[in-house]
């Protein structure tokens, strides 16, 4: 056991990989809220096609590992479209970055798709009876009643998604993205110092996700302060 | 033409006289015609054969056991229900024609719902202001003034910048009238009112709606408070089963109705 040596080693590689997993994380994030609301916006269509859009979607997704859908992503997707990954080509660059974003947004925003659909849901149908019957459309009532009062409604199992994504985000070393575990297998690589470096990496995950859990504490409270339960 | 009720007649603070002036379409006569409205609930079918009337400032209170299908005939009248047959116009335009545009038409149709439905995530001075400035494209400034001033007539002021469920159930009712008075529409509708008020706060309520009554405004109201009908309505409508059974002035209906179900529903609740 030597963790001094390996944090005085490993410290540079790790936290390029935190700073990574945080980057592709919060981008994925961002993408998969915004695929969620459509996604969700779908399932609740009265428009047959797009309610079957979206379930095939949330079905594919949910149904296989995200490992697999990675793979297919980075290694499939330029085989069959022949992009290149040479960056002195001038052509566009299939990054290990940017397939792993693609295969996170789409994780986050299947499941995000669900978490909104039951917040939703769960608004009180009289809410937007009443909007509509002051003459609101469809829309303006989805976007200022129901939508606000679902987006309290989901915030924890929101929050959860995020976590998970973050934590998902390590699955991402497979196709050699240079994050948290992979920056730890490489040091262990060279030193065999496997319980500490991957203590270490499980620590940089921890840090990342209080730091969330507390913010969203946080979020939780304001709004209870702000706007009690009706009853 | 029915008589307007005179403000004496009521202990109220304030009036609504000017809001019901402002209103539009001065000139019609029938402000709701319903001619064979239907509705049916999958194998279920609520409303049979309605047809019925309501004319410009008239009060008309709509009595019957629960089930008989009177909140659906109001929810069909501003098209929160779909009518499965018949026609519904709202100020000769036909609310059930496929041109016509629900949300123009709804803003002068004013809803006034069993569990208030006031915003959860707006505050009352908010819930008041939102279709104004969404829907009339009202300056911020003037929204806020109109809406200040309607929570003055319910004494409501100092409530501006709570939450509903701050609210008692009465007040929370009372700012859902004025809600729907912002948008100044030429019909109210009430779904059961008072139903979901504690006893004590019925009355505030109701006082609302008899100074809404006597300064004109066409209103439609389905309730239990016979006391109200009694005092307030220019017609009572009994419904049982889908059907407009009978109806007539509220003393008619009350101390010498004609049909029999409409003896034994008064004499279940009276």
């Amino acid at each position: 056991m030597d963790f001094a040596r390996m944090f005085q080693n490993a410290t540079p590689y790790i936290l390029s990989g935190v700073k990574l997993c945080i980057e592709i994380s919060a981008l994925s994030l961002l993408i998969g809220v915004v695929l969620g609301l459509i996604t969700c916006m779908f399932r609740l269509s009265k428009v047959r096609i797009l309610r079957i859009i979206a379930e095939i979607y949330v079905w594919i997704i949910r149904g296989t590992p995200m490992l697999v859908q990675a793979m297919i992503i980075y290694f499939g997707i330029p085989q069959l479209v022949n992009l290149t990954r040479d960056p002195s080509e001038e052509k566009f660059v299939f990054t290990a970055f940017v397939a792993g974003t693609i295969t996170l947004s789409l994780n986050a925003g299947a499941y995000m798709s669900e978490i909104f659909r039951s917040g939703i849901q769960a608004v009180p149908k009289g809410q937007s009876e009443a909007a509509r019957s002051l003459g609101m459309t469809k829309f303006g009532t989805m976007r200022k009643i129901v939508i606000p009062q679902a987006f309290k409604i989901v915030i924890p199992s929101l929050v959860n998604q995020f976590i998970i994504t973050i934590k998902d985000s390590s699955i991402l070393s497979f196709i050699g993205l240079a994050e948290i575990v992979n920056e730890a297998k490489q040091y262990v690589g060279a030193t065999y110092q496997y319980f500490e470096t991957y203590i270490f990496a499980a620590l940089c995950y921890l840090a990342i996700t209080s730091v969330l859990m507390i913010i969203s504490r946080y979020i939780e409270k304001r709004l209870k302060y702000a706007n009690k339960e009706t009853k | 033409m029915p008589t307007k009720k005179q403000n004496e007649n009521f202990e109220t603070e304030a009036s609504f006289n000017d809001i019901v002036e402002k209103n539009k379409n001065e000139n019609i006569e029938n402000k709701v015609v319903i001619s064979h409205l239907k509705k049916s609930f999958g194998k279920l079918e609520v409303l049979k054969d309605i047809n019925l009337e309501v004319k410009k400032g008239e009060v008309v209170v709509v009595i019957g056991p629960s089930g008989s299908g009177k909140s659906t005939m109001l929810r069909c009248i501003n098209r929160l229900e779909e009518p499965t047959g018949g026609k519904i116009f709202v100020d000769n335009v036909e609310m059930t024609g496929k041109k016509v545009k629900i949300n123009k038409q709804r803003e002068n149709i004013g809803m006034v719902f069993q569990q208030f439905n006031l915003f959860a995530n707006k505050s009352v001075l908010d819930n008041i202001m939102l279709a104004p400035l969404d829907r009339k494209k009202m300056s911020k400034d003037e929204a806020r003034k109109t809406a200040l001033d309607l929570l003055k007539r319910i004494g409501l002021e100092d409530k501006a910048n709570a939450f509903p469920s701050e609210l008692s159930g009465g007040q929370q009712q009372r700012v859902a009238i004025v809600r729907a008075l912002a948008m100044n529409p030429d019909i109210m509708l009430f779904d059961e009112p008072t139903s979901a008020l504690d006893p004590e706060m019925v009355g505030e309520v109701l006082n609302v709606m008899k100074e809404l009554a006597a300064a004109g405004m066409t209103m439609i109201v389905v309730t239990h408070e016979m006391g109200f009908a009694r005092e307030v309505a220019d017609r009572v409508i009994f419904m049982s089963d889908g059907y407009i059974v009978e109806e007539g002035a509220p003393k008619d209906v009350f101390d010498n109705p004609q049909e029999q179900r409409t003896k034994d529903f008064l004499n279940c609740i009276l």
